[in-house]
Formats: C-alpha cells, sequence, structure tokens
C-alpha cells in the first residue's frame, strides 16, 4: 500500500511540475495583457482590457494578422490535397525508395530551420517572387508537409484493403473508389493534418522573417520587431488572440475527429 | 467404386443447364511460388458451390481471380461464356461477402446496400425501395437507417449479404465471411445463406476450411489442397467417395491403416497386409489404383467402426480388431473412443458412439473389439 502510495505522491508531483511548466508563459502572458499600467509585467498592474481596445484599433497589428490568416490558408490548401496522396501512397503501396521518403520525412526534426529558411530565400529570390505572400505559405506547406503525410498515413494504415475492393465489386470505377470510400475512411487523417498545417503556419517565424519584407510582415514577424523597441503590454494582447486562434483549431480538432487520433498519428 | 462418379460427371454434363463460370487451367504464381496449380471446373447456373481447403491450399486466390482482384498467371476464366481476364472488378456483375465484411464503415446500413445501385447507375426513384426489399430479404427490415458499428456481428453479416445481391450479379462469391462468428450463429447463418441462394437461385461459390459448412450448404464441394484441385463432387459423394487420402482425412473423421497390397480384383475389392493382419477393402480412386505389392493405406471413418465388449456381437462384420480403450469423449450427441490396437503396432483407432446413453459405456483400459465391413474401407496409394 505506501509504495503505491510513495509512487502516487511521485507521480502527481511529476504531473504537477510538468503542467505548471508548459502553462506558464501563456498564464503570464495572458496576466499581463490585462494589465492597466502602461508597462508589460507580471502580476499586472490593475485589470484592464484597455490593450485590447488599442490592438483593435492598430490597422498594422490587425494587417498583419490578415496577413497570418492568407499564409496559413495558402499553406493549408496546398498541404491538403499533396500531403493527402503521398500519405495514402505511403501507406498503401510499397513505393520504391520508401526508406529515402521516410528519412525526407524526418527532416523538420534534424535540419535548422533557419537552414530551410535561407534556402528558400534564395530559390524564390531567383525566380522573382519575394514579396508575395503566397511564396511564404509554399514555404510554410514545404516544412511542414511532413507533419501532414504522418497524419494521413496514421489514419490510411488502419485501412483495410478490403474496403478498396469492396467498392470495386460494388461497380465503382478506381476515381470512384478513391472519392467514395478511401478518402471518408481517411478523413480524420486529413482534418487532423490540415488543423496541424494550419496551426504550424500561423505560428511560423523563423521562414517567413526570412521571406517578408516591410509591406507584407505577418504577425509573428510584426512581434518580433516590436520588442526590438519598445515592450508594451499591446503585445501580450495580440499574443493572446494568437493563443486563442490555435485553441480554436484545437478545439475543433477534438470536435471533428477527437484529440486522441492526433496524439496518436505517428 | 467408378461407376458413381462416372454417373455423377454425366449427369452434370447432360443436365443442360447453362454454364456460369468456367475455370480453364487457372494458375498463380506469386514469385515463383504456385498459389493455384492448374485448376479447371464447370458450374452450371443457379448451382451454390463450395471451394474447400485447408488455410493456404489456394481456395482463396482462386475466388480473387474470380470477382477480378488478382490476374491468373496461366489460364482463363469464363463468365457466362466470356474469358474476364481482361475485365477490371467494376465492371463484372459479381457480388462479393469479404471475410472481414468491408462494409463502408461511414455509411448507414441501406447506404451500404444502396451503394452497388448508385454506382451501377440504376433509377435512383427506384433506389430506396429495393434496398428495403433486400433489407427486408436478410431480416433487416426497419434496420436501414442504422450505422454499421450500432449492429450485431449477425446483422452486419445480413447487410453484406444485402449489399452484395442488391443489384442482382451474375454470380455471388462468399469468402469465408463466417469465419469469425460463434458456431451457434454460423451454423444458424448457413442456412441463411442456403435459403437466400435458394430463393433467388443465384449462381454461387463459397470459400470456407469448415469442411460441416462445406456439407451442409452446397450443391457441389471443390476440396483444394497446395493450389491443386483434389476432388469436385456433390457433398454426399465427397463424404461417401473422397477420391484420394486427402479428401478421406480433411472430411470427417477418418483412420488410417497402412499396410502392403496384397490382392486386387476386377470389382474393385483390395486387400491390404498389416503384420499378420489381412484387411478388405475397396479401391479408392479408380483413377488412379493400387498395384499388388504397392504401399497404401486403409481408410475407415469413425462412425464405421462398430465397438463390442465380446467379439461374438461382431461376428457379422468382415474385418475385426482387438484393443484397448485409451481415452473416452464425450462431445454430448456422441462419445469419441480412442483405442489402441495391438495388431497394428498400438496405433490409435478413433470410434464414434452415436447413441451413448443406451449403449455399453466402456472405460480406459477396458479390453475391446472393433469390427467394420470391407466395403466401408477405401485403400488408397
Amino acid at each position: 500500500m505506501s509504495g503505491s502510495r510513495s509512487k502516487s505522491v511521485v507521480l502527481w508531483t511529476l504531473v504537477t511540475i510538468a503542467l505548471v511548466t508548459l502553462s506558464a508563459p501563456t498564464v503570464v502572458v495572458l496576466g499581463a495583457s490585462f494589465t492597466g499600467g502602461n508597462i508589460i509585467t507580471f502580476p499586472p498592474d490593475g485589470l484592464s482590457l484597455r490593450w485590447y481596445a488599442r490592438i483593435s484599433q492598430a490597422s498594422d497589428l490587425r494587417n498583419a494578422f490578415l496577413r497570418t490568416l492568407h499564409v496559413a490558408a495558402v499553406c493549408t490548401i496546398v498541404a491538403i490535397p499533396v500531403g493527402t496522396l503521398a500519405g495514402i501512397a505511403l501507406a498503401k503501396y510499397a513505393v520504391r525508395f520508401e526508406k529515402t521518403i521516410q528519412i525526407y520525412l524526418l527532416l523538420p526534426f534534424t535540419i535548422p530551420l533557419i537552414g530551410s529558411g535561407i534556402g528558400l530565400m534564395l530559390i524564390f529570390g531567383n525566380a522573382g517572387i519575394l514579396g508575395q505572400l503566397w511564396p511564404v505559405g509554399i514555404a510554410c506547406c514545404v516544412i511542414n508537409l511532413p507533419f501532414m503525410i504522418w497524419a494521413v498515413t496514421a489514419s490510411a494504415t488502419g485501412l483495410d484493403p478490403d474496403l478498396e475492393l469492396a467498392a470495386a465489386n460494388c461497380g465503382a470505377p478506381p476515381l470512384q473508389v478513391f472519392f467514395s470510400v478511401t478518402l471518408p475512411a481517411v478523413m480524420p487523417g486529413v482534418i487532423t493534418g490540415s488543423l496541424l498545417m494550419f496551426i504550424l503556419a500561423l505560428n511560423e517565424f523563423l521562414v517567413s522573417l526570412l521571406l517578408v519584407d516591410a509591406r507584407i510582415v505577418t504577425l509573428p514577424v510584426l512581434i518580433y520587431n516590436s520588442i526590438r523597441s519598445i515592450i508594451t503590454p499591446d503585445l501580450a494582447a495580440i499574443s493572446v488572440v494568437f493563443i486563442a486562434c490555435s485553441a480554436v483549431a484545437v478545439f475543433l480538432l477534438d470536435r471533428l475527429v477527437g484529440l486522441d487520433i492526433f496524439l496518436k498519428s505517428k | 467404386m467408378q461407376e458413381p462418379f462416372r454417373a455423377v460427371a454425366s449427369r452434370e454434363a447432360e443436365g443442360g443447364r447453362e454454364i456460369a463460370v468456367t475455370v480453364r487451367n487457372v494458375g498463380m504464381d506469386f514469385d515463383g511460388v504456385h498459389a493455384v496449380k492448374n485448376a479447371s471446373f464447370d458450374l452450371p447456373k443457379g448451382r451454390f458451390l463450395t471451394i474447400l481447403g485447408p488455410s493456404g491450399s489456394g481456395k482463396t486466390t482462386l475466388l480473387r481471380m474470380i470477382a477480378g482482384f488478382q490476374t491468373p498467371s496461366s489460364g482463363e476464366i469464363f463468365i457466362n461464356g466470356e474469358a474476364v481476364s481482361a475485365v477490371p472488378p467494376h465492371k463484372r456483375s459479381i457480388g462479393m461477402v469479404f471475410q472481414r465484411l468491408a462494409l463502408f464503415p461511414h455509411m448507414t446500413a441501406a447506404e451500404n446496400v444502396a451503394f452497388p445501385l448508385k454506382m451501377r447507375r440504376r433509377d435512383a426513384r427506384t433506389i430506396p425501395e429495393r434496398v428495403e426489399r433486400y433489407l427486408e430479404l436478410v431480416r433487416l427490415g426497419g434496420y436501414g437507417g442504422r450505422r454499421i458499428h450500432e449492429l450485431s456481428g449477425g446483422q452486419q453479416q445480413r447487410v453484406a449479404i444485402a449489399r452484395a445481391l442488391v443489384f442482382e450479379p451474375d454470380l455471388l462469391l462468399l469468402d469465408e465471411p463466417l469465419a469469425a462468428l460463434d458456431r451457434k450463429l454460423r451454423e444458424e447463418m448457413q442456412l441463411e445463406f442456403r435459403r437466400i441462394q435458394r430463393e433467388l437461385g443465384v449462381t454461387t461459390i463459397n470459400v470456407t476450411h469448415d469442411q460441416r459448412e462445406a456439407l451442409v450448404v452446397s450443391d457441389d464441394i471443390v476440396v483444394m489442397d497446395q493450389g491443386e484441385i483434389q476432388q469436385k463432387a456433390q457433398p454426399i459423394h465427397t463424404y461417401r467417395q473422397p477420391r484420394n487420402a486427402f479428401v478421406a482425412n480433411f472430411i470427417g473423421v477418418t483412420n488410417f491403416i497402412a499396410g502392403t497390397v496384397r490382392a486386387v480384383s476386377e470389382a474393385g475389392d483390395v486387400s491390404i497386409l498389416r503384420g499378420d493382419l489381412m484387411l478388405a477393402g475397396k479401391i479408392g480412386d479408380p483413377v488412379n489404383p493400387p498395384a499388388e505389392g504397392d504401399k497404401a493405406s486403409g481408410a475407415i471413418r469413425a462412425e464405421q467402426i462398430r465397438l463390442a465388449g465380446d467379439a461374438a456381437q461382431l461376428s457379422k462384420l468382415d474385418c475385426m480388431l482387438a484393443g484397448t480403450v485409451t481415452d473416452t469423449i464425450f462431445e454430448g450427441e456422441r462419445m469419441v473412443y480412442e483405442v489402441a490396437c495391438a495388431a497394428i503396432g498400438d496405433e490409435v483407432i478413433r470410434v464414434f458412439d452415436h447413441d451413448p446413453a443406451a449403449h455399453t459405456q466402456f472405460d480406459i483400459g477396458e479390453s475391446v473389439f472393433l469390427g467394420w465391413n470391407a466395403r466401408d474401407m477405401l485403400v488408397f496409394r
């Protein structure tokens, strides 16, 4: 009995430490955003919504936020067809160079983003498309695509291969089999992957920093630029809005497919 | 023994029924392994054929080739007289019930059943009525709105059957769909398959490793082993006149007594000698009969052996063996005795007593006598 009690004490202590550590930055930013004072501080100096009022008036912040949504949308729209098809192919067929592709899928963990960013900057610079928003979306898609592929592959691996044969047996030609059986079956993975891609693109900073110029800064870049001059509580407020966006995406994910599949995806 | 086979074969051929499926010298290689070797048979319209064999016998591969999921390495399959090797599965008029059912999980029962009709562009106005009619055929009237995971295993089976039949296919294929069910439900569904098949008269090919299912549901049984067809016959002939030792062993409970052939007669009588024991039997395979001096084995069914406490009770039988009971297994409707017989080197012979309540029961260690008739023992090389 005492053994199991001391085990549970250790366990709960570890869980508490982990939860506090993970949530501390969010709690601090959240608190600081409600400050009544003029400097960013925690605990907040009185409670007010004045910094939220301020950011809703600030057109540069609002525009940067809209641009970020634009980038995230481009990234997601490109990632859905590409990642879905690639994920299904990897799960279903004996793809040539499968090992090589598996290594490619690990790249986001191994290659420093600054390296990818410089590479993309050179490519887009040569192509003469720097200074537009859509290449930033493409860049986010390229560096994060493995997450989409993983999510779809996880769904497609559990797919009974007989389902597609059954559809063919029912008289469905190959394209019809894909749309009426394969796609619905991997839909949880597609939804998971797209929301993940959207969140990642929304938050993407380093690569965007290299690809945007002063006319098209995205929100993370704008926040970064601002903290280099004066740190005002409106930055905390805009961060909270940002966090809320991600939270909405996670909430949607949970409602649409359940978080467990998201956590299970390889 | 030769006559009944000829009679069976010619009755089919002369029956004048149209042939629905012809499998002609079909072979299938996977990386040099022959999954199916030179398989041939004809299936007349409206009949229920079962391909029976152990796992790895090639029976499922053969079925998948007929469905069009795999292309034969050699030979040709004809459906209604048309060669189908080049016809993709979605253009064949075949309904199939899969082993794991393969119902579409994101659709309701009715949507599953409607799917083949939609894919085959049937008049949309007639679809709901037709779907309901087929759900009623499989006794699921009113269940159309249920999701697949809301249905029990048996109900899912029925949805799969309705989906396979709703577009009135030329051919119904069953790929061991009952294998996962518990025994009671499986036996119920076997009779259900037979009822529906007779009601609709649809030509059916069933694949199973369950010999009881094959005997119960089929008009004809094709027995396969190691990629080769061992025998094609009606259930009763498959059981009564197995063509080789494999079929004799695979269907029913059969005792084999090995020996050397001593005498073969024109009429099909054959004797084998085991030690000092001479056993009389009949030639099992008239196409490939044993000759004098060959090694051969006599096959005798467990239910054709009589068991008695003293030899006098078995005096009317052709063969008799003395032995000692080594085990008794009570299976409810029958008692299985395992008897070690000294004359054949203490090999164990299994014997059924189909009325254990009324008969004398023997205990382990008791001395008993076994007897049977020569016509019941088939001798195979």
